[in-house]
């Protein structure tokens, strides 16, 4: 679907201080298309902050972020959305006066796309989410869960190579997160792109990810499958801390 | 029928307007007939704000810098022939020596306020809304100082007399529906909807690949040639132009309509500046006398400046989004997938049950 | 060279002043994101708070018949007062809404507070002398400057530094200043909101009431006008300094300032009536130059 699929996202070195905080420190990690890469860590260690850097939110300081092995660390999120990177929000953020399918149109004029090619793109995507009614429904009134997968299909609308999820089943619940798994599983195959995926969910995370990456207070910690990262005891002791007893069960 | 329809936002402004008109042009006194055209006017000014304004959620304080512009553009051209090479010496010859025909001049005059507009929002659409709202009023305030003192060509802060009244209520209508058809055309253009979305949010937007720059500045410029439109009206209206009617009290006039109709949406300009036009005249009435009976009774000087920004406050406080809540009118019976339709529950319960394993 | 120390008196006390207004909307717009347009109006409403509401073009004296400390105790008090109303009646209703919506409702406070004073006053501009002792020119260190240059330059710089104390050292002034960087996180560690945004208002009152008497002094004018012009100067000294820092706006209405009134004494004669178009004009290039002003905060920068 997309007009020039990228095969390859790489952030190499990656540094970024707020105000003397390091919130992240020298991570590096790629994300190939096709494939489905869990970000995980405790609350505060910097997941948000490499998506926005990832989507041109952030610069990264130093470090690069690179494209196919081309150098984008200093395009604008605009420029970074329409180089093939989309990515939803933890708040969501839709257009709250907008309709829902005005919601993704906007994402396809982002792209070039004619008004018609882009409405009728948004409905199709609306429809593979199970979105089949409410098209012209105005997203103040929405339902939270409906919420965010409207933002997961915005960012698809952008005909993505690599599509940022930040935590997009927090408030959802248990059968909501299964939809939404399969949903996830299907970005993959449907769309060709490679997806990351912030989650607190671990049934999530364990459930769809083919390779986890941890961090842990600005800097990556493992990185594996979800068995190695499962088993890893350094992810452990630092990701669960005190209830990694009560925690391995779930997992 | 669809295209009824889609025209039915735009028709349900227009008609009504027009079947008012068309009874005062009937029935009304020659007063009547002046104060509405004067409101159609200040329509077409609101409009153009509201192009900008409304869509993209930034207030402009200087929207009067344009129409201020072209007032005195089209004033150069058209006015007192005889008077000109005394009063304004400091003309370009060839203006100041030639008597331009009124459409040409008008329209250069819109031209230049458009110009205007486009260049300084080059500079002005790159800061954060809240400081481009600021800088706007900065416009307007350049503009009123230049013109008040560039004495040998605006005449300062007297009045250039003598211009060409031509403006009827029937071509103030015209103007208006133009502009209403235009800022509609826009606002569901890619362009209007793109800034929508930044109103609604700047950082989804960019995250969606919208510039809020050439967004906003597309809107800025159009609202420019809007109001520019609204000035060469005024000028031919009143027969005078004067700095001083560019300013801060008309700013707020028809800033204080735009958000009380409601900033949002095009119905929203609409109504509120009719409502208001309607209180001030009353209040205006009020002011200069009224009999109840056979007592003579009045109402302060300056109540109904008060009155209106009382309405304004009260409006802001109780019902942000103004009287239309930022909605359009409507064709009631169109068929609107608003998620309400039977069986929506269903179908989702069943595919979550198909993939609980 | 003593024209050029003429000058650069004149700017600071210009300066200081547009620095205290901007300093006063400053910390409004800090604890409530308000750009506060009737600042313009407090400082209006002190200045015809000397004389007695009637249309007369040379009124008799209310408050400026009191003796000068009485005068200046009533004059600050009333526009505080009216600054603590403004606050209660039409921002509070509001205090959660975006600023835009707050940037308007002050406009319309603003309109109403001055059609209020057309009601009473009438629109024309009056004649008021007070304090006529104080625009002798005095010598010091052999170099004639006006006294009300000297006046506004004291006052001004010693409000400022008295503001300046009050910010840093006393308990509710670092609670003020904490407020104004991040509001949320000063409330969340108890600073009580009621509180920091009356005292706030009535710091804009305090300021806006011994401004007003300054260029009372200066011009023996009223105008229903007279508080916008070093009201929007105080907004661009704002905008400049970067909006949201306190800093920021003192630095601001020192530049706005400082430009004005060079602008002033070094523009050929026929084109100082252009003086405020320029300095309008170079704050919009500082803009373009620096979109978020001199100082960047935390506040002006939308988290994502």
């Amino acid at each position: 679907m997309a007009k020039s699929p990228k095969q390859k996202l790489q952030a190499k070195n990656v540094h970024v201080v707020f105000g003397g905080i390091k919130a992240l420190t020298g991570v590096t990690l790629t994300l190939n298309a096709g494939d489905i890469l869990g970000l995980i860590g405790p609350n505060g260690a910097g997941k948000t902050t490499l998506v926005n850097v990832l989507s041109g939110f952030q610069k990264p300081k130093p470090g690069t972020i690179e494209l196919d092995g081309r150098d984008v660390s200093d395009l604008s999120p605009r420029k970074m959305a329409q180089a093939g990177i989309g990515r939803s929000f933890q708040a969501a953020r839709l257009f709250r006066k907008l309709t829902v399918l005005e919601n993704l149109t906007v994402a396809g004029l982002g792209i070039g796309l004619s008004r018609k090619a882009a409405t009728s793109q948004a409905r199709d995507i609306l429809d593979w989410i199970g979105y089949r009614h409410g098209h012209d429904r105005q997203c103040d009134s929405l339902p939270y869960s409906d919420e965010r997968r409207i933002s997961i299909a915005r960012a698809l609308a952008l005909q993505p190579s690599f599509t940022l999820l930040d935590e997009p089943a927090s408030g959802m619940n248990e059968q909501e997160c299964e939809l939404l798994m399969e949903t996830i599983t299907g970005i993959p195959k449907n769309f060709g792109c490679g997806v990351m995926l912030i989650e607190h969910n671990m049934q999530v995370i364990m459930g769809v990810c083919h390779r986890i990456h941890v961090l842990d207070g600005g800097r990556s910690l493992a990185e594996g499958s979800p068995e190695e990262v499962r088993n890893d005891p350094n992810v452990l002791r630092a990701y669960l801390g005190d209830r990694a007893s009560q925690k391995n069960a779930v997992i | 029928m669809r295209i009824f329809e889609r025209l039915f936002p735009v028709l349900a402004l227009v008609v009504p307007l027009a079947g008012v008109v068309w009874t005062i042009d009937q029935f009304g006194s020659a007063g009547v007939e002046r104060v509405s055209t004067e409101a159609l006017i200040r329509l077409v000014f609101a409009i153009g704000l509201y192009i900008f304004a409304g869509n993209s959620g930034i207030v402009s304080f200087g929207h009067m810098t344009f129409c201020a512009i072209a007032a005195y553009a089209t004033a150069w051209q058209t006015c007192c022939a005889m008077l000109k090479p005394i009063t304004m010496s400091g003309l370009p010859a060839f203006i100041r020596d030639n008597t331009f025909p009124l459409l040409p001049a008008a329209l250069t005059s819109i031209g230049l306020a458009g110009v205007v507009a486009f260049t300084s929002g080059l500079i002005l659409m790159r800061l954060s809304s809240l400081s481009a709202s600021i800088s706007t009023l900065a416009l307007m305030f350049i503009l009123n100082v230049i013109y008040s003192n560039w004495t040998t060509v605006t005449m300062g802060s007297s009045t250039i007399v003598g211009l060409p009244v031509y403006v009827t209520i029937w071509i103030a209508l015209g103007c208006a529906a133009l502009v209403i058809v235009i800022a509609y055309l826009y606002q569901v253009s890619r362009w209007g909807l793109m800034l929508r979305a930044t109103r609604e949010d700047e950082v989804a937007a960019q995250a969606s690949g919208t510039s809020l720059y050439w967004s906003r500045l597309i809107a800025f410029t159009l609202s420019g040639f809007v109001a520019g439109l609204a000035g060469v009206l005024f000028a031919h209206f009143m027969g005078t132009v004067s700095i001083a009617n560019f300013f801060l009290n008309h700013t707020f006039l028809i800033v204080a309509m735009l958000v009380i109709g409601g900033m949002q949406s095009l119905a929203g300009a609409v109504v509120g500046v009719t409502f208001i036009s309607v209180v001030i005249e009353l209040f205006r009435r009020a002011e200069v006398g009224f009999s109840v009976g056979s007592m003579q009774m009045s109402i302060p000087a300056g109540s109904q400046e008060l009155i209106l920004a009382g309405i304004m406050l009260l409006i802001l406080i109780f019902r942000k989004a103004g009287i239309m809540g930022g909605k359009e009118l409507r064709w009631p019976w169109s068929v609107r997938d608003d998620g309400t339709v039977a069986g929506v529950g269903q179908v989702r319960l069943a595919r979550s049950a198909n993939c609980h394993r | 060279m003593a024209y050029f120390i003429q000058v650069l008196i004149d700017a600071v006390a210009l300066g200081s002043l547009y620095a205290l207004v901007a300093l006063a909307i400053g910390l409004v717009f800090g604890v409530m994101k308000l750009i506060n347009f009737a600042q313009a109006d407090y400082l209006t409403v002190g200045a015809y708070s000397l004389v007695i509401p009637t249309a007369a073009a040379t009124p008799s004296m209310m408050f400026g018949g009191l003796p000068w400390a009485l005068m200046i105790f009533c004059v600050v008090l009333s526009v505080t007062v009216l600054a603590l109303i403004t606050e209660r009646v039409a921002f509070r209703p509001l205090r959660n809404t975006d600023p835009t919506t707050l940037l308007i409702s002050s406009f319309a406070v603003s309109y109403f507070l001055q059609s209020l004073i057309i009601m009473f006053h009438g629109g024309r501009p009056k004649s008021v002398s007070i304090g006529a002792a104080l625009t002798r020119p005095i010598d010091i260190f052999g170099l004639r400057v006006g006294g009300v240059q000297f006046l506004t330059m004291t006052v001004a710089l010693l409000l400022l530094i008295v503001l300046v104390l009050f910010l840093k050292r006393t308990s509710i002034g670092i609670q003020l200043r904490a407020a104004a960087e991040d509001f949320s996180m000063a409330r969340l560690l108890g600073v009580a909101a009621n509180r920091v945004i009356a005292i706030a208002f009535a710091i804009s009152g305090i300021l806006g009431g011994v401004i007003s008497l300054l260029f009372v002094i200066q011009t023996g004018t009223l105008d229903i006008r007279m508080g916008i012009m070093p009201t929007v100067y105080a907004f661009f000294a704002t905008v400049i300094g970067g909006i949201g820092s306190l800093p920021g706006a003192v630095l601001g209405g020192y530049i706005v300032g400082i430009l004005s009134v060079f602008l002033q004494a070094y523009l050929p004669e026929e084109m100082r009536p252009f003086r405020d178009a320029g300095v309008f004009t170079i704050v919009i290039l500082i803009l373009l130059v620096r979109p978020q002003g001199l100082i960047v905060t935390s506040a002006a920068k939308e988290r994502v």
